[in-house]
């Protein structure tokens, strides 16, 4: 497969990863952490969504989907199918722990991606691709606009019935 | 891509964490709401961590079925007696969950 459309199609099957399981396991809901309740604020200040706010608050602040997914990508390069996913999501299980995050969104993350990597490859998809992939990924929603990020990720929240009760 | 590891050491390990775990009396879900529970229980992390050591201890070149159920074995015990004490639950959390 052409490099640049595997990592395009990469990016985007990492997005939905992802944002879809952090969502469903409550990430906009409320803030992990004092951290996460700072940045959703500061978002919301800046004109943003607050759900969407404590979303990128707490992907900043402990190790969800997104970490495990980028995790489990960089292990099945280095090691291999699937052990690099399992270790990956034991690794991360740890992290989140220490991060004042019971673990399921990061676990399931890096589990779903190894899933996701195996199949992928029948098609001629990498590892690799699914690493650059998954950096694009989260910059689109960390890294080029936090405001309209965060409207998006509150739009989704809304629709999947996990848009905080904060206010 | 082909899967070159031995798909019956992971389901061994896998059972016998789960089995153990039953057995040690760890639930078998999670409290609900499951994601924001701290619960330990027989499915996550215990299942989770059984394949994810079975991995780490196959790449460092100990493979088989008798340390797949070691495996199994010990991460049971882990969960059981270990996991909360190295990483506890954090202070204030109790009673938000």
């Amino acid at each position: 497969m052409n490099e640049i459309l595997g990592i395009v199609l990469a990016a985007i099957i990492s997005w939905f990863n992802f944002v879809l399981i952090d969502t469903w396991m409550g990430l906009p809901e409320s803030p992990g952490v004092k951290g996460a309740e700072v940045i959703g604020r500061s978002v919301q200040k800046r004109g943003g969504d607050l759900a969407g706010g404590f979303f990128q608050g707490n992907i900043v602040c402990s190790p969800d989907a997104s970490a495990g997914t980028l995790l489990a990508s960089i292990a099945c390069y280095a090691i291999g199918m699937p052990e690099g996913g399992l270790i990956a999501a034991v690794l991360v299980y740890f992290g989140n722990r220490i991060c004042a995050d019971p673990g399921y969104a990061g676990t399931i993350g890096a589990l779903s991606i190894t899933v996701i990597i195996y199949l992928t490859s029948f098609v001629g998809f990498k590892p690799e691709f699914f690493i650059v992939g998954m950096v694009l990924a989260i910059l689109t929603i960390q890294g080029l606009y936090h405001t309209g990020a965060s409207r998006l990720l509150g739009k989704l929240a809304k629709k999947m019935g996990r848009y905080t009760k904060i206010s | 891509m082909i899967i070159h590891a031995n798909v019956f050491s992971y389901l061994i390990a896998l059972a016998a964490a789960l089995i153990l775990s039953l057995v040690l009396r760890l639930p078998l879900l999670p409290d609900k709401p499951m994601r924001t529970s701290w619960t330990i229980s027989a499915v996550f992390p215990t299942a989770v961590l059984s394949i994810g050591f079975y991995a780490m201890v196959s790449e460092l070149g100990y493979q088989g079925y008798i340390v797949a159920l070691t495996t199994g074995i010990i991460t049971a015990l882990f969960a059981k007696f270990i996991l909360e004490k190295i990483v506890p639950i954090p202070e204030g959390d109790e009673s938000h969950e």
